[in-house]
């Protein structure tokens, strides 16, 4: 399935982008994999992932079409 | 819940102000202003902090936050929150948070906890920007 990709803060410095298409995701750990080969400098950030704008636990279910974002911790004020 | 492009001006903070008066059941307005900080890190000076925002999820979690202190307070008639996003200058306010309640109590407890959920709950980040125009950046602690 086709997902995009939303990175915030430091993450989208890391990456250089805020948004990435990845396609024939089988499920979230495989996104999470292919993230992670693509950016192994995540693995020395914290973040909390939302699926659709929402804040989700460990391993969602993901449908076709799904918006994933990697959210560092929050700092707003 | 408002964003606004660049600091929290002047006259937006007056605007939110006479509007509280509209509201004559209210006795009380709890104002909180966020402003940025001109700290110092490693001998550099803070210039500037950079806000980026989570549109599409920020304002339904500002929503929740709304539901969550009006059914705590229930004296508070109305909330306003108005966030920046992109550059704010040290000096320059960046978050604006108005409680209008019937009576003191609820309005100043109520706006000290919503500015708390603020910072813990909103999608919103920040960049420190120094004089040298390095950043780095920044949780809340």
């Amino acid at each position: 399935m086709d997902i995009s990709v939303l990175f915030f803060g430091v993450l989208a410095e890391i990456t250089g982008t805020s948004r990435k298409h990845y396609r024939d995701i089988k499920s979230f750990g495989d996104l999470k994999e292919r993230i992670r080969d693509d950016f192994p400098e995540f693995v020395h950030y914290n973040f909390r992932i939302a699926v659709n704008n929402k804040l989700v636990n460990e391993d969602p279910l993901l449908s076709p079409g799904d918006t994933v974002a990697y959210l560092p911790p929050f700092a707003g004020g | 819940m408002h964003l606004i492009n660049g600091p929290v001006t002047p006259g937006v903070i007056s605007e939110i102000v006479a509007k509280g008066g509209e509201n004559q059941e209210c006795g009380a307005h709890s104002l909180f202003l966020g402003q940025v900080r001109r700290d110092q890190v490693d001998g550099k000076f803070v210039r500037a902090i950079e806000y980026s925002v989570y549109e599409e999820m920020v304002i339904p979690e500002a929503d929740k936050i709304f539901k969550s202190i009006m059914s705590e307070f229930d004296d508070v008639k109305t909330i306003e929150i108005i966030h920046s996003k992109g550059l704010v200058k040290a000096g320059e306010i960046s978050l604006l948070v108005m409680v209008s309640a019937g009576h003191r109590d609820h309005a100043s407890k109520a706006c000290a906890k919503a500015v708390e959920l603020i910072k813990k709950k909103l999608p919103i980040w920040k960049k420190e920007i120094f004089e040298d125009k390095s950043g780095q950046w920044r949780g809340n602690e």
